[in-house]
């Protein structure tokens, strides 16, 4: 099991998902769709970066 | 429009000109919830149905597929309780795989946490659209 593969592909769910309940227009939505994608994508990795030396 | 031909979508739309009221038809918050998407396209929003449902379904497939655990309440437990409501969000999804036998969860499995963070994720995103469908259905969103 690919742990970043399922960390990808819920991240590209819910950032999908809130793009269309709150933005109606094209350029807004992927906007806001990689927006989240990337904070989602980029925070976990920095989280588990950062959670590396703890037991 | 022609004037006085109302499609289904006006008909489910609660108008404060047509009743004075400003709640969703309960009836109509029931069946978004039951089947993920279907709320938006009583309401003619084709596009966010489709999407809505697609990623509904395809976070709780992928749940079932890492052997996540459809959450029941457990006496002397109080967070199963909130994991239930989390997954109760999937609405008709998490009665089938009931009633199929799937979503025991194997605790052994590796993907057994992720599994249930994704059921939980696809049942409350369920329950965003049904409030979604409610602010519609009110006029209080396009």
């Amino acid at each position: 099991m690919d742990h970043l593969l399922l960390l990808l592909w819920h991240a590209l769910l819910v950032s999908i998902f809130f793009a269309f309940l709150w933005r109606t227009d094209g350029p807004a939505r992927r906007g806001l769709f990689l927006k989240t994608f990337l904070i989602m994508v980029l925070g976990g990795l920095a989280l588990g970066w950062l959670m590396y030396p703890v037991p | 429009m022609e004037r006085g031909s109302r499609t289904m979508s006006d008909s489910l739309r609660s108008s404060d000109k047509d009743s004075g009221e400003t709640s969703a038809p309960f009836g109509l918050l029931v069946i978004a919830w039951l089947v993920p998407g279907l709320g938006h396209l009583l309401l003619g929003r084709r596009v966010r149905a489709a999407v809505f449902a697609g990623v509904v379904v395809a976070a709780f497939l992928t749940g079932l597929a890492l052997s996540g655990e459809l959450a029941v309440p457990r006496a002397g437990n109080p967070l199963s309780w909130i994991a239930t409501f989390g997954c109760l969000g999937n609405g008709g999804l998490y009665f089938i795989a009931k009633l199929l036998g799937f979503g025991q969860g194997d605790p052994t499995a590796v993907g057994f946490l992720y599994g249930k963070t994704f059921l939980y994720t696809g049942g409350l995103m369920n329950l965003l659209c049904v409030l979604d469908v409610s602010d519609i259905a009110r006029g209080e969103k396009d």
